[in-house]
């Protein structure tokens, strides 16, 4: 015990003087140092009927490190002048486009370092405000090792309509963990869509903590989108936060196409009055893959609607567990909250649960849920094949359909074909060895 | 030309709720080719919406004795997308909806499925025929942007039903009450497109319940259903002569021991 005690001191130590070094101002080098005190005492988050504590999710004898990467890792990203493009190779900010009116307006799009300096105030404000200490063990590795990320920031009133494209690239041609911080701040009335494109280059086994830290103020209206693809050798987990204010809507589409362990804590909270989440995830898993999954919608503000739709497909012998979280606080007269949760197996070794669960301390509230578990849409199946389409396109297809509610939502057709082209070459993959 | 034979076909449905098996199918023989238009009429319940099921190989069905032979060749055993590419269509009374898959999509995939890999329909060869087709049924070109029949009303799903026979152009078209929830224009829409295939290389089976259809596809052979098998066919008068007597009168005059369902 002692010695364990002993070695957070030197843990406390070594990140605080790398945060030192790096120019990092006080109080984040003593948010990071708290955040380790956490780390002892905090257990990983719960996640019904998904074990994972084995998991190398808080690799403590990996430094803080600050290294550059190599910017053609960056390569494949499809950059063009005529959009708002956000391109960081491990921690390598590689490019960073945003126009010249959005910057007239106040838009702040820069890696979340320098930003640290250049808007200082802004980010002291908002960082780590809703993604707090002292919550769990993964929440606090995060704060304390974080080592690359962005901040958006979008003024008062101001509405952009092309979205704001952020391309995270893991490195993995060398041993160090991805801890990725995103932070958006949407002010009042502003509105816009954002989408994030994850992806691993390389093969060395890391870990990947990576989180997305959301502010929509009053009135703002917020659309996310992810294509999550980080790779077989990544053991990564994902935190994504909302506070969304009076009036406010964020939706998430958030597509999960990573190909190794996966464990995703979602959270939508509706803290206004008429505020609005819609956190849709859709799941692909193969091989061996585990995932868990927590969508938690809670609705505080009254009046407030939250939806939670979750669909997945399991191949081989994967293992996918969506928990669909719909918590009504006591107070929050007239909210909603609907969920459905739905997984597709397609293989009998693949382990799937669809769980969903309500917390409701409020009598005067709507609240409903769906749920199953099964197998392809036999009716649509016979449609297709009775046209020629030979069963494995035909299968392909269904769960195309299955599968689009989020691939819809994704406001970019060029990511969008990419989500397709991914869960074909999944799909194929995986029916293959059936 | 190409042969479509039914031989004594007994057929079987099973309710999965209730795990029971009952038989709707019991000993249908007919027998048809390329260059025919067969309608098939009936009272509810008979079995006609079986029998097209059972000839497409809907898998609730089960053939319990008898065969069916396509160009000489039982049918059976095979799978549905193997019937398909070797010639059949069920025009469906109610076509699934599937979502994220447009129709365009769909109809090139149905299309290429019956080509070799290295003989792909092109994409301007495709567009050309999809036009065509398009403006013969009075479909907006917006139609085939959709997701497969969703969210498609009644009639514009029946409509994108003969779209599919003008893409696939099969051997046999079975038609399942292509005509229910129609208004007259439709209907009229809807039968152009399949008189526009007739010829040597089509055939047609076709299940309705009301003579006003064959007004405007006329049949060369029309048969009557009852109680699971064929039990009078004639020429195109006979559809006449049901609409104005009725099944009754025909069961009556037949001396059958045939429930009509809609009898009180």
């Amino acid at each position: 015990m002692t010695e364990a005690v002993q070695n957070y001191e030197t843990l406390k130590t070594d990140v605080a003087s790398a945060a030192k070094a790096h120019n990092e101002p006080q109080w984040l080098v003593d948010h990071r140092v708290a955040a380790i005190d956490d780390l002892v005492d905090l257990g990983f988050p719960n996640m019904q009927r998904f074990q994972y504590s084995d998991w190398t999710l808080t690799p403590t004898d990996e430094p803080l490190e600050f290294k550059d990467s190599d910017k053609s890792l960056a390569d494949s990203v499809p950059f063009a002048d005529d959009r708002i493009q956000f391109v960081q190779a491990g921690q390598t900010t590689v490019a960073v486009n945003l126009p010249d009116d959005l910057k007239q307006q106040g838009v702040i799009l820069t890696d979340l370092f320098t930003a640290l300096h250049d808007h200082a105030e802004l980010v002291e404000k908002y960082l780590f405000r809703e993604i707090k200490l002292g919550e769990d063990r993964l929440t606090s590795y995060h704060a304390a090792y974080l080592n690359s990320g962005l901040f958006l920031y979008v003024p008062k009133g101001v509405v952009i309509d092309k979205p704001i494209e952020a391309y995270l690239i893991q490195d993995s041609t060398r041993k160090q963990p991805m801890v990725s911080h995103v932070l958006i701040v949407a002010d009042n009335d502003s509105k816009f869509s954002y989408i994030q494109h994850m992806a691993t280059v390389g093969d060395v086994a890391n870990a990947a903590s990576a989180a997305v830290e959301m502010v929509a103020k009053p009135n703002s209206e917020v659309h996310f989108s992810s294509l999550d693809e980080l790779g077989e050798n990544t053991t990564s987990y994902l935190k994504r936060r909302a506070n969304i204010g009076d009036n406010a809507t964020v939706d998430w589409a958030i597509g999960l196409m990573n190909d190794g362990k996966t464990v995703g804590d979602f959270d939508s909270e509706l803290i206004g009055k008429s505020s609005k989440a819609d956190s849709k995830v859709i799941a692909v898993t193969s091989g061996e893959q585990r995932e868990g999954i927590n969508n938690r919608v809670t609705n505080h503000g009254k009046r407030s609607t939250g939806f939670i739709l979750q669909r997945g497909v399991l191949l081989k012998k994967s293992e996918l567990v969506f928990n669909g979280i719909g918590d009504i606080i006591h107070g929050a007269s007239g909210a909603n909250a609907e969920q459905e949760n739905r997984v597709l197996m397609m293989s009998n070794e693949a382990h799937g649960d669809a769980n969903p669960i309500l917390l409701i301390d409020e009598n005067d509230v709507l609240a409903g849920h769906a749920a199953s578990v099964g197998q392809v849409d036999q009716e649509q199946m016979y449609y297709l094949m009775s046209r020629g389409i030979a069963r494995p396109t035909a299968q392909r297809m269904v769960i195309r359909g299955f599968l689009s509610a989020v691939i819809g939502a994704v406001p970019l057709p060029e990511v969008r074909q990419q989500m397709i082209d991914i869960l074909e070459r999944k799909l194929e993959d995986g029916q293959q060895l059936e | 030309m190409a042969t479509l034979e039914i031989k004594d076909l007994h057929v079987e449905v099973e309710d999965e709720e209730k795990q029971t098996k009952r038989e709707i199918l019991t000993g249908v023989n007919l027998s048809m080719k390329t260059g025919e238009i067969h309608a098939i009429m009936g009272p509810n319940g008979t079995g006609k919406s079986t029998l097209s099921q059972t000839i497409m190989g809907q898998p609730a069905y089960h053939v319990t004795k008898g065969d069916i032979l396509l160009n000489g060749e039982s049918i059976i055993k095979m799978p549905v997308d193997e019937r398909a590419r070797k010639g059949l269509f069920l025009g469906m009374q109610y076509p699934a909806e599937i979502q994220g898959v447009t129709n365009a999509e769909f109809l090139r995939a149905a299309m290429n499925a019956r080509r070799p890999q290295d003989n792909q329909i092109s994409v301007m060869a495709f567009l050309k025929e999809l036009d065509k087709n398009l403006e013969l049924l009075d479909m907006s070109q917006e139609m085939t942007e959709r997701y497969l029949n969703e969210g498609f009303s009644g009639g514009e799903k029946k409509r994108n039903e003969i779209l599919q026979l003008l893409m696939i152009k099969p051997s046999f078209a079975l038609l399942d009450e292509i005509d229910s929830g129609l208004d007259i224009d439709a209907l009229k829409v809807v039968s152009k497109g399949v008189n526009s295939l007739r010829g040597d290389d089509f055939g047609s089976l076709i299940i309705t319940h009301y003579q006003r259809l064959l007004n405007y596809i006329v049949p060369d052979v029309v048969h009557v259903m009852m109680g699971g098998r064929i039990v009078k066919t004639g020429d195109a008068d006979l559809a006449q002569k049901l609409e104005d007597e009725g099944y009754a009168g025909l069961r009556d005059e037949l001396g059958l021991d045939v429930n009509l369902v809609d009898e009180d």
